[in-house]
């Protein structure tokens, strides 16, 4: 990243400022995993000692009980590879159509563009709720299909106009020679504009995939053949009841244990953290000179 | 990755400000690029009418007494009682300014700092380090707001909580910082920004990614520090972005989130603790009215609605991109 | 310009629309048989196991054969469980039975928009001896205003008690507590003369964990109000119904929690303790009093055994529930968690019903109880000659997930039949003993809540705001956050935000009745 540039015209106040970010923002990532270490101590812990130690990084004694009792069943470990093939091919999916949709609206000259804008920043302020959603997917007869863990969702308004805005900034020169070499726009958007946008893309993969990955209240709705629940439908049984009711508490079921409640939240956080990296590289390489050579 | 020579062999390609060249074009040349262009929007726009518009015509039971086995058709017609029932409760001036505050905070202290820390992340050099802080500074966007929440209890016990000693140690007191009105927005303020200003980073760090990289060489050869290399390139070509997002989050300044708060509000802070989306969980969600939940969900939307144009034309007039 | 602007997005939208009718026309109701027998039946039902029973699941297929009906479970994780209630009730293929688990707006209103079948007479005929209730008045407290549209899951009447830390009385030298001021003394004691002898002062008495329900709720403060002799949420005064915190029983017995706050007799989080850790206090010697329901005194038993198998036994107490200065009171609960109610779009005729009754019966046969709590009988469990219920090691996990999820389609609403696991040691048999003979005897004194079968409008869409209300201002009062004129105040609050169209609409329906 011309890094060799930048160290030419170092000074002496600009080493400092090194120092200090540096140390920064290495505090600043403790701070935000420490926590995470403390689920991962929990998740790994004998449920006595998470009862008698308030705080704890690392356990006086390992145990893989609590992953044991989340990972022993077969329907885990089927909800496990369905949540990976719903995520990749959702985000695939919602990423080509918000994508497909974004670049016709970034052309200010468009007509009608407008009116969509509205129409698209309404439904982003604006959810119909719960239940009128579930009749439509009904209607549909997507009820029972892993469709409905996506399709409902295909295109995220946010998302639609962030990408929007960062396809207008490209340079239209490109484009245009582009057009003007017979290119037509669907090519245009493939052979320039996506390869100019990685940055962005990989950044909305993530957040679509997320949002696939995380979701349970579209198996809820949408799912009532068990064979095909996900892994947060699955999960939810153990993450949901930190929530108790009344009834909860003087129920004869006691609880799930602490120790398996951070089991879930590790195994539920950490492919995504796993696939993270794989999106990260795109960061650096969507930058506009790489792009021009190649 | 780059080097110097491949820069400068790099073709100019610099970004202005994203006036389309109006340009001399046949009338059949002009349509058969849109042609193209509506053809691409159409699954987009399908996909609008089926999933967001289809299901709004479901928000008519705001003027009903829904009852879900009747439909939607066959439940009674009551008009605006719903509303006057919401803007006339006695809470409502209450629920108002708790939610205002909450989301003014978020807006004038959590939103800067996302900035902040994309641009800190930017300087950093080692490509290594600056790919470990920003997965790292991810990560409590995957934890949950219940086991955010039940940590903040351990570090803020009473008598036992690390920070309950510190705090409590360095203002000479013994609040109990998790019941006390006063300490409730602090409180939520810090999660906050704990827990999304990493995750919040990643759009500005795709912008920035996206900076052309030559307007920082001619900057050094000119002399340019730091400073102002931040202050004259990296902030003009993120500010469309900063501008956006600032737009969209205004629209969403009504919706606080429940969870957090609902976990993070007990009987003694809830003076302060109550907002439009826990009051809306307890009459509506939780008691199954939904034609009340509803109302107010509209009532939000058109308030979220106005205020995105309003800060979009704000935007405009200050000759900003705006979102539409 | 100006006509081509708007064109281009109308011919958008008129395609889409074409689309949107093209697809709503193409869908019908495909429900199932209309009349004639019933081959299949769909139930839809919580389960708080950790995953849900397969499809080729064993019991299920039992029961297929034990019932003469395919019987599909549609199984929805128990905290979800609610909102999969509204999102369904509005479709138009609603299972034939659900499980409904409490009285709120969405089911009362289907049900008297004729969305469930009233059962009421069909369940008086006695056509089905097995589902005649052991306790009428159950089943008139689970009713909409007198109508039965559900049978009820029955619970223990009986299940709230005192649960003190034994080893620390036993050090102290003091006896298990009998009325509220002994409470008072005990929770004094373990909080200022260091019960557990370590010479630090480290401990207190009572430990009350962030209570997430209004009113009413079965609290350890409900207890002690019922304990004064508030009454239990409402309170017959003279065949006038009053809510309890008018009385001034309440106002005593509040005074009395207040005083334990403000001598630290309590866990000072009393106010943000998570509910899910309110074991860990007694565990760790912090705090030594529970107030909640008798199967905790067996699950804290169970957690000290892990600990400690050799000393276990010497420390938890369960003890009856408090004599208050008025006399007597004991706490029931409601008797039911929420019944099984058949529904009307699924089951269309009367011949139907009939048949969905024999299988409800038949569920509630020894034999039905039997297969849908421990599984099957030779197979994945057996039965000792003393009549215990043993389940070999390796289907201790099988087991665990049908009593999880299969019995919560169990109602025994004519007596509980299945085999209970014989207690490990003579301890666990006498925490077991003990809690049965409190049940018995506590019925006698029982203070049942006079308005339980009645449901009224303005507390189906205020309820649960209204319960905050007051809730909120009892522990505002303990923690001394506003005074008795305070509680005043809440009270007129409560009267205003909807409290006397509550009180005047129960009222109405409890003098009908």
């Amino acid at each position: 990243m011309a890094s060799t540039t930048y160290q030419r015209f170092n000074t002496r106040a600009g080493r400092a400022f090194d120092v200090v970010n540096v140390l920064l923002l290495v505090a600043v990532g403790l701070l935000a995993v420490v926590p995470f270490v403390y689920v991962l101590a929990g998740s790994l812990a004998t449920e006595y000692e998470i009862t008698t130690r308030p705080f704890f990084l690392w356990p006086h004694e390992i145990t893989t009980d609590s992953y044991a009792s989340i990972l022993s069943s077969d329907i885990f470990l089927r909800a496990f590879v369905t949540t990976v093939v719903v995520t990749f091919v959702g985000t695939l999916v919602q990423l080509g159509l918000t994508a497909l949709m974004a670049y016709p609206l970034s052309k200010v000259d468009l007509p009608g563009r407008r009116t969509i804008m509205m129409l698209v920043v309404f439904a982003m302020v604006f959810s119909a709720g719960m239940i009128p959603m579930f009749l439509v997917v009904k209607q549909l007869g997507l009820l029972d299909t892993y469709w409905a863990l996506f399709l409902p969702m295909a295109i995220n308004p946010f998302s639609l106009i962030i990408i929007k805005n960062f396809f207008q900034q490209l340079p239209i020169e490109l484009q245009e020679s582009a057009t003007i070499d017979g290119a037509n726009e669907l090519q245009v958007l493939r052979h320039v504009v996506l390869p100019l946008s990685k940055p962005v893309l990989a950044t909305f993969a993530l957040f679509y995939a997320v949002g696939i990955w995380n979701d349970y209240m579209s198996p809820l709705l949408y799912l009532s053949d068990t064979s095909k629940w996900t892994l947060q439908m699955i999960l939810r049984q153990v993450t949901a009841s930190a929530q108790m009711s009344a009834e909860d508490i003087n129920a004869d079921v006691p609880p799930p244990a602490q120790g398996i409640k951070f089991a879930v939240v590790i195994v539920a956080t950490i492919p995504v953290l796993l696939a993270y990296p794989f999106l990260q590289k795109h960061f650096a390489k969507g930058m506009l000179i790489g792009s021009v050579k190649g | 990755m780059s080097t110097v020579a491949d820069v400068r062999a790099a073709p100019a390609a610099p970004s202005p400000p994203p006036a389309p060249p109006r340009r001399q074009r046949t009338l059949g040349r002009r349509m058969a690029r849109y042609k193209w262009l509506f053809l691409m929007m159409l699954p987009g726009v399908v996909y609008f009418l089926l999933f967001q518009y289809w299901p709004m015509y479901g928000a008519q039971i705001a003027f009903k007494d829904y009852v879900p086995f009747l439909g939607i058709q066959g439940s009674e017609w009551v008009g605006l009682k719903h509303f006057t029932d919401f803007f006339s409760n006695p809470d409502f001036p209450r629920l108002l300014t708790n939610t205002l505050i909450l989301a003014a905070l978020g807006l004038l202290v959590a939103f800067p700092l996302t900035i902040v820390l994309a641009l800190l992340l930017n300087e950093l050099r080692l490509t290594i380090l600056k790919r470990t802080v920003q997965t790292l500074v991810y990560i409590p966007h995957f934890l949950s707001w219940t086991v955010v929440v039940s940590l903040t209890g351990l570090l803020f016990a009473v008598g036992t909580g690390p920070l309950w000693t510190a705090l409590n140690g360095i203002f000479g007191t013994s609040t109990d910082f998790l019941t006390d009105p006063d300490w409730f927005r602090p409180l939520i303020l810090l999660q906050t920004i704990w827990k999304s200003t990493g995750w919040g980073t990643i759009i500005f760090l795709a912008a920035l990614a996206s900076v052309d990289q030559e307007q920082y060489e001619a900057a050094i050869i000119d002399g340019a520090g730091r400073w102002q290399r931040t202050w004259h390139i990296t902030l003009p070509a993120i500010r469309p972005t900063i501008v956006v997002m600032l737009i969209l989050q205004t629209g969403e300044i009504l919706n606080t989130g429940f969870e957090q708060i609902y976990l993070m509000s007990n009987a003694l802070n809830r003076s302060v603790a109550d907002v439009f989306d826990t009051y809306v969980y307890f009459t509506g969600i939780e008691q199954g009215a939904y034609s009340y939940s509803t109302a107010v969900g509209l009532s939000k939307a058109i308030v979220g609605v106005i205020l995105i144009f309003g800060t979009n034309w704000l935007a405009k007039r200050f000759n900003q991109q705006g979102i539409f | 310009m100006r006509t081509r602007r708007l064109a281009a997005p109308l011919a958008l939208l008129a395609t889409g629309s074409l689309v949107l009718s093209a697809c709503s026309g193409g869908s019908g109701d495909d429900g199932g048989g209309e009349g004639g027998d019933l081959e299949s039946l769909t139930f839809m039902s919580p389960y708080f196991s950790a995953t849900p029973p397969e499809d080729d699941d064993a019991v299920g297929a039992a029961l297929d054969e034990l019932t003469g009906v395919d019987m599909d479970v549609q199984w929805v994780p128990n905290a979800e469980y609610g909102e999969r209630t509204n999102v369904v009730l509005a479709g138009d293929d609603i299972p034939d039975v659900m499980v409904i688990q409490g009285k709120d707006q969405s089911f009362v209103s289907t049900a008297e928009a004729g969305g469930f079948w009233d059962l009421t007479e069909y369940l008086a005929s006695g056509d089905y001896p097995n589902l005649v209730p052991e306790n009428p008045e159950v089943q008139e407290a689970a009713s909409v205003n007198g109508k039965v549209y559900g049978v009820y899951r029955a619970r223990d009447v009986i299940r709230t008690c005192v649960i003190v830390r034994k080893d620390w009385l036993k050090n102290l030298g003091m006896e298990e507590p009998a009325t509220t001021d002994d409470l008072m003394e005990v929770a004094r004691a373990f909080t200022e003369d260091d019960p557990d002898g370590n010479g630090k002062d480290d401990t207190y008495g009572l430990i009350v964990p962030q209570w997430p329900g209004g009113i009413g709720s079965s609290s350890p403060y409900d207890s002690i109000e019922t304990w004064y002799g508030a009454g239990n949420v409402w309170k017959d005064d003279g065949g006038e119904l009053v809510p309890s915190f008018t009385t001034p029983e309440w106002r005593d017995a509040v005074e009395f929690e207040r005083e334990i706050v403000e001598n630290g007799y309590i866990n000072p989080d009393y106010a943000t303790m998570d509910p899910a850790t309110w074991n860990e206090p007694f565990l760790n010697g912090k705090g030594g009093i529970i107030i909640d329901v008798q199967s905790r005194a067996s699950q804290l038993a169970g957690l000290f055994k892990d600990e400690d198998p050799k000393t276990y036994d010497q420390k938890v107490a369960l003890v009856d529930q408090l004599e208050g200065p008025n006399g007597k009171y004991t706490l029931p609960t409601e008797g039911y968690s929420g019944f099984l109610a058949v529904t009307k779009s699924g089951v269309k005729t009367e011949e139907q019903l009939k048949q969905v009754l024999e299988v409800l019966d038949t569920l509630n046969t020894a034999e039905g109880q039997n297969l849908i709590t421990n599984g099957i009988e030779g197979d994945t469990y057996t039965v000792d000659d003393e009549g215990y219920l043993v389940v070999p090691e390796d289907q201790a996990e099988y087991q665990e997930q049908v009593a999880g999820s299969w019995a919560q389609l169990g109602m025994n609403v004519a007596g509980d039949k299945t085999y209970k696991a014989k207690p490990e040691t003579k301890y666990d048999e006498e925490l077991a003993d003990e809690r049965l003979e409190l049940q018995a005897k506590g019925l006698e004194t029982a203070v049942f809540n006079p308005a339980a079968p009645i449901v009224s409008e303005t507390s189906m869409t205020q309820g649960a705001q209204l319960g905050l209300i007051m809730a909120d201002a009892r522990v505002q009062y303990l923690a001394g956050q506003i005074d008795d004129a305070g509680l005043d105040a809440a009270i007129q609050r409560w009267r205003e935000s909807g409290g006397d169209a509550v009180i005047e609409e129960v009222n109405a329906k409890y003098e009908g009745r």
